[in-house]
């Protein structure tokens, strides 16, 4: 009886094609391959094809336009003075005589963006924590609705509470409110697997309903001073959030929100990459199926996925209000769209706490860039603004291309992928 | 046997010269030469990854080569799609079955050469005119009219033939064709290839199995590494020669172990019935036991219940009735993570989709069941650091290379992809090792040694319960066999049993004979 | 599903011209909803026990719904019924509200399958309603109109497809995407193009067909004898499509795409070429229901006037079990909810602006209670990849 052999080396061959991959198991792998670079050649490609549209449409120059957009946007006043004077940034030496003067224009500008940047990477990672668990959360508009109306009525109704309580309840009621508007798409497709595409469009669409009613002339939460516009209470002093730039006294600047929104972006990486639950969310992103095998449950993970993405959600929507907004009237709701701008910053960012920063940040220098009262040259403002509806939707375009532009930045490098791409299946 | 090569004289039907693909980082097919006479049965002989596939593809027009030239009749013809090779008279039967299933079979066989009614309306009761005809001019039994999810593999399997020879096809092409059969059906196909073969047809037969080809071909080419190395015809091929050209090195067939001397049951299964996904019962009433120390391997064609039995007994299904213990604790309702906790390891079938998370590190699968105990986890806080020593060690004992703990799983080979799971699962030191189709897909190097870790794990006290379509896998590990049919056991065997006897149990033979004699 | 329809046999005896009658003979008429709605959850807890789950609980739900609904309909006033629930009218702003809704899940129907998920129908419904009035502004005519929103939700669908098809991306990201568009474009255009006033009231449209013969039918007349244009053509469309998925070859070898590519593959079919003449003839279809609300209904753009009918067309298909003729009922559910809820108002000013969820709930609990059954081609949403 002879002794087995040790085994040769296996020959080298071909892994088989298992089955196709999950596609956020494609998404996941840009992640960590490619991570900065494919960002960045897509938004240039989408920042050219708007030029493209632009020009072709209204004939203006996109250069010109984009420079509007750069100065509006405020973060030119990044650029120390020693550097540069902020007017050649922009070209506005015509309109400012000073640099100090263009300065503090900028500073407000700057102050702007970042608020809309607040809100933007918190409903960022609110796409982004379901994407991670393989979910599409497209409801983030109808949680930030909710969180809004939870807002309002727990900063309004309320009085005599101290600031200590009023503000977290407020911005935790918000979050929960969020939280469970979303939790029902999760439920839904964790029990019956109802694709939350379409519930949490159906969702936003109720929410968007019933906020209108709410807030309309006779609805529950219409303001009791000013019965003649659709709009509700303001909140009480007791909930607001601070300002802390320039400083406290001042009404309007950026408001301590702000750095909700930065603990949210450590919260969220701490969540997926130093808990059992995040683990698990992401084993199931990747690979259902053998989640399950290994024990994990996938259906408590899809709930849980949507409830916290909700809760991001929500609480945007609070950090608006309280930060800033202060009251929430029927126009509002018709004209909001943030939510959606937040499925462009995920995307955008590859659903990592880096780029959703960074992605916001972009995000909200455009969107402010192209507001009415920020824009200096004579280009009509509504079609600024659906420029960047236009950039929106390249961005999430492009970031679907991205195989191509992986597929051929990994050609020129001569491969060193992982064996996973289209094989043969040996036999 | 030469009645019709008496006549082909110097021109073979099929001529392949000095084929080359070249994949990323594969060199499929390596200058290979092969050719086919018409009317004979010619045998590709090769291991997982030799290239025969690859070689067959090209003449099928799945793939272009990147040199050499392909002659049909001696003519040169360039074949790039499967509509040119099907005008070209070759047809294909895949491995896999490139049938819809939830179309009937005249839908399937007439697909994209459809009999037209008016010139725009299909005309269906034409094609099921047709198709009974086909199949019963070759003595083919089978309904058009069934759905292809509701008819047998067996059957399945011909009507992937008859929409060959419904295109004309002259040459045929199988590819693996016994790989989902039992010996009766396989013996039946063989017959089927008899008869095309006197009707003037030219098979080839791809097969890594050495019985099956000596006994079908006339001639056999053996690949390895995209090499052709020989062709010998069949008087005087043994299987241990044959076996050495395909592996390039004494192979050892049987894998080398003690008798069992099973101790207490750790895995007792009583009266288990299992509903599948459509509501169909799967297992019924299935009663065994599994002792310390022995390897019990669960024999059956696919489809009886075996997919269902081990998702019963890992948690992943619940029962319809019956109990699933371990040890002395009942997990009959548990769910998957209590039945992992309770000392029970399981091989999925499927790496890729069940076994490993591919995006994630080896060190993240490694902890694919414990990450939300110590050490790699506190109170829900994860430790990754613990992970990756964790990892290093285990990678280290099972020599799996490709990789470290922070390479992601995509990044191995099959063989070395199976390791991590084997390490994961063994590790974990269960009382219980369920191991379902732990060799699918490797090659020669890689299944000796999942076969030898089995047997190591028997030798340390543990249950090892083995559910193979293999038949030589089970006829080599098992200390015992179980054969399962239609959801039940209908037999126990000792390793010694015959693979005819094994095959006739497979296909609920001995069940009819106890029926007939009761 | 016997309770379902008790129930809701109950709840219209409620209602007029019936309800009018029981009111003056019965003096406790409310038992007789609660009667029904009894029958309604006995015959469902009855199928549950069975197992019959679906339909078991959702006959109790029915049955719970129907009691409620049944006496607030007994309660309520007669002359609010009357005006409300003009049963002709009603059908007929059903068939309205249910054409855009039919055209894009018919089309919806050929990509998918063909395999390719198309979430893009909203973006390409919205692309049509803007396009047909932009040319039949421009060209003077509401077929230049027409023209024109075909060609543009082609187009629109063209892109989903080669990002699809071609590039592999995800097909819902891709498909998100084109609606980000198609918003932004049709906003942004519409605002160069109409600015403040908005689109010219006099724009030509659609017209209706004049049936006479019809005309006098007692309860099909005022629906069917003067009927959008359109909706003929929805109906045609309907039946076609059948015609041609499921008793053509063309329709074969689309099935077998989505079902198998890989098997169609090999017998020669190319794959993507199928499928890209899928998905834009889904583009085509939807735009066509865009089109028609546009032009055909409602005589005006307005931004985002699509109010998310794309996904209520997609959950109907799949209600309907990516079937032509189940499809276009479920698109008439969903119709009827939109036309109720327009005509609901009467009841309470107030609540007027939340009836407006209506469709949006209908769609809620349609795919949440019908998803788990329905079985969608086997091969969608998975990219193919040609070796």
């Amino acid at each position: 009886m002879s002794t087995p052999e040790t085994p040769a080396t296996p020959p080298p061959q071909a892994p088989e094609q298992g089955e196709p991959t999950t596609w956020t198991a494609r998404y996941a792998l840009y992640q960590r391959a490619g991570g900065v670079i494919t960002p960045f050649l897509t938004t240039l490609l989408a920042l050219i094809i708007a030029g493209i549209v632009v020009r072709f449409t209204t004939g203006e120059s996109p250069i010109d336009t984009g420079r509007a957009i750069v100065d509006g946007s405020g973060l030119p006043w990044l650029v120390p003075s020693s550097v540069m004077d902020i007017r050649d940034v922009a070209n506005t030496r015509e309109f400012w005589d000073t640099e100090e003067l263009a300065r503090n224009n900028a500073q407000v500008n700057l102050q702007q963006t970042l608020t809309i940047m607040t809100t933007l990477i918190l409903t960022g990672l609110a796409v982004a924590f379901a994407f991670r668990c393989g979910l599409f959360n497209i409801g983030g508009q109808g949680q930030f609705f909710l969180g809004v109306i939870l807002a309002v009525y727990v900063g309004a109704e309320f009085s005599g509470i101290p600031r200590g309580i009023h503000v977290p309840l407020a911005l935790l009621c918000a979050a929960l409110a969020g939280a469970v508007w979303a939790g029902i798409a999760g439920i839904l497709r964790a029990t019956v697997g109802a694709h939350e595409v379409i519930s949490t469009i159906m969702l936003n669409w109720i929410a968007y309903w019933v906020g209108s009613y709410l807030f309309s002339l006779g609805g529950p939460l219409q303001s009791d001073r000013n019965r003649e516009v659709p709009i509700s209470n303001d909140v009480q002093e007791s909930s607001r959030l601070h300002v802390w730039w320039p400083d406290p006294d001042h009404i309007a600047g950026l408001h301590i929100g702000f750095f909700i929104a930065i603990g949210a972006l450590i919260a969220f990486w701490i969540i997926l990459n130093r808990t059992t639950l995040g683990y698990e969310v992401r084993a199931v992103g990747y690979n259902p199926e053998a989640a399950r095998y290994g024990g994990i449950s996938v259906a408590r993970n899809y709930f849980l996925a949507m409830a916290i993405s909700g809760f991001f959600a929500g609480l945007a929507g609070a950090v608006d209000i309280l930060g800033w907004q202060y009251r929430y009237g029927q126009i509002d709701i018709q004209q909001s769209d943030i939510g959606f701008v937040g499925i462009a910053v995920a995307l955008l960012g590859r659903n990592t706490s880096i780029g959703i920063f960074f992605s916001a940040l972009l995000f909200g220098a455009l969107l402010t860039g192209s507001n009415t009262r920020n824009l200096a040259l004579p280009i009509e403002p509504e079609l600024a603004g659906n420029m960047t509806l236009i950039i929106q939707g390249l961005v999430v375009l492009f970031v679907a291309a991205d195989l191509l532009i992986l597929y051929v930045w990994r050609a020129r490098r001569k491969l060193r992928i992982p064996q996973r791409r289209a094989r043969p299946a040996e036999t | 046997m030469s009645d019709a090569r008496g006549d082909q004289a110097a021109v073979p039907v099929l001529e392949l010269r000095g084929i080359t693909k070249q994949f990323p980082g594969v060199l499929a097919n390596d200058h290979v030469d092969f050719d086919l006479h018409r009317g004979e049965i010619h045998a590709l002989l090769g291991e997982n990854g030799a290239g025969k596939s690859t070689l067959m593809n090209i003449l099928y027009g799945l793939y272009h080569p990147d040199e050499g030239a392909i002659l049909i009749n001696g003519k040169r013809v360039s074949i790039d799609s499967p509509r040119a090779a099907i005008d070209q008279g070759i047809g294909m039967v895949h491995q896999h079955f490139m049938l819809v299933p939830v179309m009937t079979v005249a839908e399937n066989i007439v697909l994209a050469s459809e009999p037209r009614r008016g010139g725009m309306l299909l005309d269906y009761d034409a094609a099921v005119r047709r198709v009974r005809d086909l199949a019963s001019g070759f003595n083919f039994a089978i309904n058009p009219d069934s759905k292809v999810q509701s008819i047998t593999v067996g059957q399945q399997q011909r009507v992937e033939i008859l929409k060959a020879l419904y295109r004309g096809a002259e040459i045929l092409i199988l590819d693996e064709p016994t790989a989902v059969l039992t010996p009766q059906e396989a013996d039946e196909l063989f017959a089927i290839l008899q008869t095309l073969r006197r009707e003037g047809m030219s098979i080839i037969f791809i097969s890594h199995k050495l019985r099956e080809v000596l006994e079908i071909a006339e001639r056999i080419t053996v690949l390895r590494r995209g090499k052709r190395i020989d062709t010998v015809p069949r008087e005087g091929a043994t299987q241990d020669a044959l076996a050495r050209l395909m592996v390039g090195r004494e192979v050892l067939l049987r894998v080398d172990k003690t008798t069992a001397e099973p101790g207490e049951p750790l895995l007792t299964v009583e009266d288990l019935s299992v509903v599948d996904d459509r509501g169909l019962q799967a297992v019924r009433g299935v009663s065994f036991e599994v002792g310390a120390g022995e390897i019990v391997g669960i024999a059956g064609v696919d489809g009886n219940g075996q997919t269902e039995l081990i998702d019963a007994l890992t948690g992943l299904r619940m029962p319809e009735s019956g109990r699933v213990l371990v040890g002395d604790r009942e997990l009959t309702n548990a769910n998957a993570h209590k039945h992992l906790d309770s000392g029970m390891g399981h091989i999925p079938e499927d790496r890729h989709r069940r076994g490993l998370v591919l995006d994630f590190t080896l060190a993240e699968n490694l902890a694919l069941h414990d990450y939300d105990k110590q050490p790699f986890s506190r109170f829900g806080w994860l430790r990754p650091g613990r992970m990756v020593a964790g990892a290093r060690r285990l990678l280290k004992e099972f020599d799996v290379r490709g990789g470290g703990p922070q390479t992601r799983a995509s990044a191995l080979s099959g063989g070395n992809q199976q390791k991590v799971v084997v390490a994961r699962e063994v590790n974990r030191d269960p009382r219980v090792l369920i191991a379902a189709q732990p060799t699918r897909g490797l090659d020669v190097g890689a299944i000796e040694f999942v076969h030898r870790r089995l047997v190591e794990e028997r030798d340390e006290g543990r249950a090892v319960l083995l559910i193979s379509l293999e038949i030589d896998e089970i006829l080599s590990l098992s200390d015992r066999i179980l054969v399962v049919y239609e959801g039940q056991i209908v037999e126990e065997y000792q390793p010694d049993v015959t693979e005819q006897q094994l095959g006739i149990a497979m296909t609920g033979g001995t069940r009819k004979d106890k029926e007939a004699a009761a | 599903m016997v309770g379902v329809i008790l129930a809701a046999l109950g709840v219209w005896l409620m209602l007029p011209p019936v309800g009018d009658n029981l009111r003056d003979r019965i003096d406790f008429v409310e038992i007789i909803p609660v009667f029904f709605g009894m029958l309604a959850i006995a015959a469902g807890l009855w199928a549950a026990t069975r197992g019959e789950l679906k339909w078991g609980w959702g006959a109790v739900l029915a049955g719970a719904l129907g009691i409620v609904l049944g006496i607030m309909a007994a309660r309520g006033s007669m002359t609010d019924h009357q005006a409300v629930f003009v049963w002709s009218s009603l059908f007929a702003a059903t068939l309205r509200w249910a054409t855009p809704l039919t055209f894009a899940a018919i089309g919806g129907m050929f990509s998918e399958r063909s395999g390719v998920v198309n979430i893009a129908l909203e973006g390409m419904m919205l692309a049509g309603a803007f396009f047909a009035i932009w040319g039949a502004d421009r060209f003077g005519h509401w077929l230049w109109g027409i023209v024109t929103a075909m060609v543009a939700g082609g187009l629109l669908a063209l892109v989903h497809a080669i990002f699809s098809i071609h590039l592999r991306a995800d097909q819902i990201v891709s498909g998100t995407a084109i609606n980000f568009l198609a918003l932004g474009l049709t906003g942004y255009l519409y605002i160069d193009l109409y600015g403040a006033e908005g689109t010219p009231p006099d724009v030509s449209e659609i017209p209706s067909v004049h049936l006479g013969f019809i005309e006098d039918v007692y309860f099909l007349g005022p629906i069917f004898g003067q009927m959008s244009l359109m909706i003929w053509v929805a109906f045609a469309t309907v039946f076609l499509s059948w015609v041609v998925m499921f008793k053509t070859p063309i329709g074969l070898r689309i099935r077998a795409v989505g079902e198998h590519p890989r098997a169609a593959d090999t017998v020669g079919i190319s794959v993507y070429l199928v499928r890209y003449c899928c998905v834009t003839i889904s583009g085509i279809l939807a735009a066509l229901g865009g089109a028609y609300l546009s032009i055909g209904f409602v005589g005006s753009f307005g931004e985002n006037m699509t109010a998310g009918r794309g996904f209520i067309a997609l959950a109907a298909l799949i209600f309907g079990g990516w079937r032509p003729f189940p499809a276009f009922a479920a698109a008439l559910l969903f119709g009827f909810s939109s036309a109720l809820a327009r005509v609901l108002p009467e009841y309470s000013e107030q609540a007027a602006l939340l009836f407006e969820t209506l469709p949006y709930v209908l769609t809620l609990i349609a795919v949440a209670g019908v998803i788990g059954r329905s079985i969608p081609p086997a091969a969608i949403g998975r990219p193919y990849e040609k070796q």
